[in-house]
């Protein structure tokens, strides 16, 4: 099989993706098989469709990954899932809090440094936010072997559906808050950390496995 | 597992590949051997959640294999198919055989 050239490799997001969902066993073979097809393809047809082969065979196996990890563990994945969510719920508004409670110790407003006061409340409370909303994801991962990135998605998804329903008042129309527009952004991008949390668990149990082999292989190696 | 236990048709599809490319049934190799036998598309994602599924059923066995250079360093997962997995596939045959004795399916409009 001729190789492609140096610069014809597979798209690295679609293999980063791929190597997110499934157990790190699977994600070595899989990624191994779609590299060899990929070069295969790229050996005989243009790069561009190779590389579109390689993600639309991606999305599906990432599609095939999460189902089947839902699959194979469905009650606990619930659990764990809902105990995220209840945390999640019980604990808004903390961060606000600790905030507030922190800038009353010092009084900034008392003094020169009312902007910076301003500006913090502005920016500091979603910020604070989405550290929750991280740490948050981080604990629900650590919890989820091998699931960390399926189960902080459905965490979010859930979350998101929540919120969305505050969208619509009692009456089923748009709710006050869908106009508030930093609102809907707000909230986006707290359930996105939800997921970068189960992203940073996943890739640091990737890369201590890595180098427990790497030492693995060196001691055998001596 | 049980006696009563039979394989879905994609498990049945992809047992019969693993054993058709005997000792050389990894992902790559099952994926087209479907492909071309059945006309079928399937993703790389689906054979290997379900030769997980089947692995886990005790009707196939996997060992990895060398890394090869065309496959970025990465090591081949090879499949074998275990008596019990033969076992089912001749229970999935028979049920269905016995299911279509006597039914004329030449002569319907299926």
């Amino acid at each position: 099989m001729r190789r492609p050239a140096p610069h014809t490799r597979p798209p690295s997001i679609a293999a980063w993706l791929v190597s997110l969902f499934g157990s790190a066993d699977q994600a070595e073979s899989i990624l191994g098989d779609l590299e060899e097809e990929f070069s295969d393809i790229a050996s005989k047809s243009a790069a561009a469709s190779a590389r579109r082969w390689y993600w639309h065979q991606s999305l599906k196996t990432i599609a095939q990954l999460a189902g089947a990890g839902v699959r194979n563990a469905p009650w606990p994945l619930a659990g764990l899932v809902l105990a995220g969510f209840l945390l999640q719920w019980f604990s808004t508004g903390l961060p606000e809090g600790v905030i507030v409670a922190i800038l009353r110790t010092q009084r900034p407003y008392s003094n020169l440094h009312y902007d910076f006061y301003i500006s913090f409340l502005t920016y500091g409370f979603p910020i604070a936010g989405d550290i929750q909303s991280i740490l948050l994801g981080c604990l629900v991962a650590a919890f989820a072997r091998q699931r960390e990135v399926i189960a902080t998605t459905a965490l979010s998804f859930l979350g998101g559906a929540s919120i969305g329903l505050l969208f619509f008042d009692a009456s089923g129309h748009w709710s006050r808050f869908a106009y508030s527009w930093p609102f809907p952004i707000v909230q986006l991008i707290n359930q996105l950390a939800i997921v970068l949390g189960g992203v940073i668990v996943r890739e640091i149990r990737l890369a201590l496995r890595k180098g427990c082999h790497e030492h693995d292989f060196n001691w055998t190696d001596k | 597992m049980s006696n009563r236990d039979y394989l879905g048709e994609f498990e049945h599809i992809v047992l019969l590949a693993v054993l058709r490319l005997d000792d050389q049934a990894y992902g790559v190799t099952v994926r087209r051997e479907i492909e071309v036998r059945t006309k079928r598309e399937v993703s790389i994602g689906a054979i290997y959640a379900t030769l997980d599924r089947l692995e886990a059923k005790g009707y196939v066995q996997s060992r990895p294999g060398d890394p090869t250079p065309e496959r970025g360093g990465r090591s081949k997962r090879f499949f074998r198919v275990t008596a019990p997995g033969v076992s089912a596939i001749h229970r999935t045959h028979r049920a269905i055989r016995s299911l279509a004795e006597g039914l004329d399916l030449l002569g319907s409009r299926l």
